[in-house]
This record gives C-alpha cells, sequence and structure tokens, in this order.
C-alpha cells in the first residue's frame, strides 16, 4: 500500500473546506431566502433572521399565490416552455435529419445558410423592426417563434443522427417508409437522450427569459413570470404587487397586511419562481450532463 | 438534376421551416442593417426611409460613448481573466476528492445556479446586499463599520458583477474538464507514482497535459462571445447609481434604440459590435487552423 504523506493529506483536507465554502455559497442564499419569505415582514426587516423563520408565517406566499397578475404570468411562463421546446425541437429536428442525408444536392449550400447565422447577427435593432413588421411584437408567439430554430442544436442533433447505422434506415427505405416516417419510426426512438438533454437546455432557456417579455411585449398580460420579477426588482412600494384591485381578498385582511413588507413580497415571489426548478434539479441530472458532452463533440 | 431534387422532396421539406426562419430572423435583420445610414421612425420601412451616410455614425465623437467602450472591455476581461482558470482550478480539486458520495453532491450543487435566470441571482445579490436589513450590511453594522450601500457603488459594481457571474457558471464550466480527465488513462498515473512522484506533480505532468487539448477548444469557443458581456446580467443590476460604470454596448443599443428611438444611431452601433465579434471568431478560426491543424468548420 503507498502511504498518503502529510502534505498530501493536508491538501486533502484544503480541498474539502474550499469546496465545502463554495457549496455553502449556492445553498445558504437559498436558506436565507426562504426563511425571510416565510416570516412575518415587519419582523424581518428588524434584522437577525439568518437560518429559519423567527415568526413563521405562510402569509407571503398567501398574497404572491392569490395574485392574479403573478398566477396569469405563470401560465404564460408554462405555455411558452411547453409550446416552445416542443415546436423547437420539432423545426431543429427536422431540419437536422433532413440534412443527415450526406447525397442531398446543395447540402453544402444549406449547411453555409446556417453557419452564416452563427458567425453574424443583424444585431438587435434590425431584429426588433422586423418583430414590428411581422406584427410579432406584442403578441405571445414572440417568444416560440423567432427563437425556435437554433442552429447550434441543429450541428448537434445532425451529428448524432449521423451516428445512427445507415443500415436501419436502409432496410426501412427498401420496406418503402417515407423519410418522415422514418424520422418518427426509427430516428427518433432512438435519439431520446439526445432530445431529452437538448429539450431540458431549451425549456430551461424560456423558463428563465425575461428579455422578450420585457423589451418584445407591453401588455401586461403577456409578461412571463421573470419579466414579472424583472420588474419587482427595481420597484419601490408593495403596490406593484398589490396596487391593482385583484387582491381584494389580500386587501380586506388589511390589519396582516401591514406585516407585510417589500422584501418578504419580493422573497416569496422569487422562492415560487425558482422552486420548480429546484424540485425537477435532481431528476433531471443524468440529462444534462450527458447533453453537454453531446454538444462538445466537434461539430 | 430534377430527378434527383423529386428524389429529396421529404428531405427539402424538413429542411423548410427551418430556412424560412432563419431567413425571418436572421437575413433580413442582416439587410436591415442599412438602417444604420438611414433616418429611420416607426412608421417607416427599412426601404423608404431616407438615406444619411455616416450621420448615424456621429456617436464615434461622443464621450459617452467610449466610456461604454471601456466599460465594456474592463468587464470582459475581468470576467476572461477570472471565469477561465477558475473551471479548471475546481475541476483538478473535485478530481481530488476520494470520497465518490462528496464529489457528486459538490458537482450537484456547484452546477445548480446555472439554472437559475440573472433576475434570481440579482434577487439573491439584493437580499443579501441591501441597506435595508441585507444579511451583509448586518454583519458590517454589528462589527462596528458603515454600511456599504453595494448595489448603487460604483466602486463595488464590478466585482459583484464579476463574482456574481463566476459564481453562477463556474461549477458548470466543470462538465468538459472533468470528462476529459475521467478519460485519461490511470496507468499513468500508476507509472508516475512508481516514479515517485508526488500529487502535484501528476497534476502538472499528467491531468493537466491531458486536459489541454480541451482547454484549448474552450478558450477558442470563448473568444467570439468576448465582447458580449453579459445585458442578461447586467441590465437588472443597473440603476442611475452604478451607470457609470455599468453602461455597457449592449446596454448602451438597448437605451438609445429601443427606449429613447434613436433606431439608426443604435443600429450603427451594433454593426460595429457585429463586426467586431465577426473578427474575433474569423481570428480565432486562423488561430486554431494553425495550432490545432484545423479549423472550428
Amino acid at each position: 500500500m503507498i502511504k498518503t504523506s502529510t502534505g498530501e493529506r493536508i491538501g486533502q483536507a484544503i480541498i474539502i473546506v474550499l469546496l465545502l465554502a463554495l457549496c455553502l455559497s449556492v445553498i445558504y442564499p437559498f436558506l436565507y431566502m426562504l426563511s425571510i419569505s416565510l416570516n412575518v415582514g415587519s419582523d424581518a426587516a428588524k434584522g437577525g433572521v439568518y437560518l429559519w423563520p423567527r415568526e413563521f408565517t405562510l402569509y407571503n406566499f398567501e398574497i404572491v399565490l392569490g395574485n392574479s397578475v403573478i398566477q396569469h404570468a405563470y401560465l404564460i411562463t408554462i405555455a411558452r416552455t411547453v409550446l416552445g421546446t416542443f415546436i423547437g425541437l420539432m423545426v431543429t429536428l427536422l431540419m437536422a435529419f433532413g440534412l443527415s442525408y450526406r447525397l442531398l444536392p446543395f447540402r453544402q449550400s444549406l449547411l453555409t445558410y446556417v453557419l452564416i447565422t452563427m458567425l453574424f447577427s443583424g444585431g438587435l435593432i434590425p431584429f426588433y423592426i422586423q418583430l414590428n413588421n411581422l406584427s410579432l411584437l406584442n403578441s405571445f408567439w414572440v417568444y416560440i417563434i423567432p427563437t425556435a430554430f437554433s442552429a447550434w442544436n441543429m450541428f448537434v442533433m445532425m451529428k448524432f443522427i449521423q451516428g445512427i447505422p445507415d443500415a436501419l434506415v436502409e432496410s426501412a427505405e427498401i420496406d418503402g417508409a417515407n423519410p418522415i416516417r422514418i424520422l418518427f419510426s426509427i430516428i427518433l426512438p432512438l435519439s431520446k437522450p439526445m432530445l431529452a438533454a437538448l429539450g431540458l437546455f431549451t425549456a430551461v432557456g424560456h423558463w428563465n427569459d425575461w428579455f422578450a417579455g420585457a423589451f418584445y411585449v407591453s401588455d401586461q398580460n403577456l409578461i412571463p413570470v421573470q419579466t414579472f420579477l424583472q420588474q419587482l426588482l427595481s420597484a419601490q412600494d408593495i403596490s406593484t404587487v398589490l396596487g391593482s384591485n385583484n387582491n381584494q381578498e389580500a386587501l380586506a385582511r388589511g390589519t396582516m397586511l401591514s406585516n407585510v413588507t417589500l422584501m418578504s413580497i419580493k422573497m416569496a415571489t422569487v422562492m415560487v419562481s425558482a422552486l420548480p426548478i429546484l424540485c425537477v434539479y435532481p431528476f433531471l441530472q443524468k440529462y444534462f450532463v450527458k447533453g453537454v458532452l453531446i454538444g462538445s463533440v466537434k461539430g | 438534376m430534377l430527378a434527383r431534387l423529386t428524389k429529396y422532396r421529404w428531405q427539402y421539406l424538413m429542411i423548410l421551416p427551418a430556412v424560412v426562419l432563419l431567413f425571418l430572423f436572421s437575413y433580413i435583420p442582416m439587410i436591415g442593417i442599412q438602417v444604420a445610414f438611414k433616418d429611420f421612425h416607426i412608421g417607416l420601412t427599412m426601404w423608404n426611409s431616407q438615406w444619411v451616410g455616416f450621420e448615424n455614425f456621429a456617436f464615434l465623437q461622443d464621450e459617452q460613448f467610449w466610456i461604454v467602450v471601456r466599460n465594456t472591455i474592463y468587464i470582459a476581461v475581468l470576467k476572461f481573466i477570472t471565469g477561465f482558470p477558475a473551471p479548471i482550478i475546481l475541476a483538478l480539486m473535485i478530481n481530488e476528492v476520494r470520497h465518490g458520495g462528496f464529489k457528486r453532491f459538490v458537482q450537484s450543487v456547484s452546477y445548480l445556479p446555472h439554472f437559475f435566470s440573472w433576475i434570481v441571482v440579482a434577487y439573491i445579490l439584493q437580499s443579501l446586499l441591501t441597506l435595508d436589513g441585507g444579511l451583509v450590511n448586518q454583519l458590517i453594522v454589528n462589527m462596528g463599520f458603515e454600511p456599504i450601500f453595494f448595489l448603487g457603488s460604483t466602486e463595488w459594481f464590478r466585482p459583484m458583477v464579476v463574482a456574481s457571474g463566476l459564481w453562477k457558471e463556474v461549477g458548470w464550466n466543470t462538465i468538459l474538464y472533468l470528462a476529459a480527465i475521467t478519460s485519461i488513462d490511470p496507468q499513468l498515473y500508476e507509472a508516475a507514482k512508481v516514479e515517485g512522484a508526488g500529487k502535484l506533480a501528476q497534476i502538472r505532468h499528467i491531468t493537466f497535459p491531458g486536459i489541454l487539448p480541451t482547454i484549448s477548444i474552450v478558450l477558442i469557443l470563448s473568444m467570439p462571445s468576448l465582447i458580449t458581456v453579459g445585458m442578461d446580467q447586467i441590465y437588472p443590476l443597473m440603476n442611475p447609481a452604478n451607470q457609470p460604470v455599468a453602461d455597457v454596448l449592449d446596454t448602451y443599443i438597448l437605451r438609445s434604440g429601443l427606449q429613447q428611438g434613436y433606431f439608426g444611431m443604435a443600429t450603427a452601433v451594433g454593426l460595429l459590435s457585429s463586426v467586431i465579434s465577426l473578427l474575433l471568431v474569423l481570428f480565432t478560426n486562423q488561430m486554431a487552423r494553425k495550432f490545432n491543424g484545423e479549423g472550428l468548420w
């Protein structure tokens, strides 16, 4: 047995301490925000709430979850995440499969057509003008259509599909299946892990996007949760959340309301937006690590 | 030829939606760059507005613009010199952990911030750093010092952006390096131990050379986005108090174009920024050809 020297053991200890500090820096802010959101607002404002609530209450969450603006924003977020991920994967997969045929006439030109868009862009303003021309501004579809195709994902998918043995596709062709059938009955089942990983990244992108909601949409009925959070971030008083008269019930209980602070409402809202990700995270880990590695195979 | 095209009609049909989307949302905006040389208002189209030559480029003589350029470069450089080596060091550290369970725990926890939006990061910073009841200022006051207004300070803005950016992505960026480390032949380490090489020598002579190709690929791929310093991150943290250091090219475009309506000028700034990115890509591709023997495409 090779014995470990004292120097090595000290090294191990230092590494473990540093890594623990890193983990703590990730976990602690969430614990802190959670404890503030579960504490009576006026009490938390006095300071001293570090790890767990001192005066426990669910009232902050009741206000946030009972607010119709937030509920609506949540629906928008869910709708765009589901639709955006599905349509995005579909459009991208269709092109990836089409271009995986190496003998396709004009294949090289089409690849260049895609590549150019990865290297150069018109920039934000011409893009915005085009959204305006297509009447996509102030429409739900602005979340879905302009970003549906992903050049990067297309190249990853194409590489993956080209790795599937030709014999499988050829035997189906001999049986007379057309490419659409082949895609759905042969390629799709074999691509599940790859699609799961890319779908996960796409979905997280949709869930976390605040930009489109803040600049391409002015109708408050169309903003997603992240854009709502962005507006709330710089809010100076609670009326952003409570001012609209859709919170009658909460306003009726005025005495309770005086215990709510802007900070406690903010923390409750941010926890409501982050909790779904925290909940699904442990189950999705194996997919995303695989996803990064698929993507890293040089395209 | 026609026979070949009809033979592949299904494939073309499948490709069509993406080709149309790229045309509408990538190529037409490229044509729309002409707005940089025109007097454009909402209501006109990019075709019927007046040509004005280089009038929209007057910002080049604006002092404010050069402050913005300096801020952008400053943040880009700071982010690069911290964000590039950090995941390599972290990966090497994680690799040295012998307890498998602890190793997986560290990986899971350190990947987590990648999945949260920059808005959530801004909330975390606000909850920890705000003057009224923020944790950090409570501690500072308890220790008998004056509270610091981190969120509205020109001195603290850059450290805040760099640190939170590092915090969010460092774990995630170790994935590639950890995969590269796993693929190193274990016999090399055995041989080194027999030769009497210590841990540090093993890292220097085996692990590090083993992940060097990965390091160079990551370096190449990070070049093009060097000057995109992350509007997603900066915009939510920006306020009138820290704007002198916080304003970068992307926020400048956003403000002058979408908020103040100087479309032509904002397009011109965007054009400059796109051209710089393109030059960086082409330059890196040349370098990659030279050193790796093959380019990115």
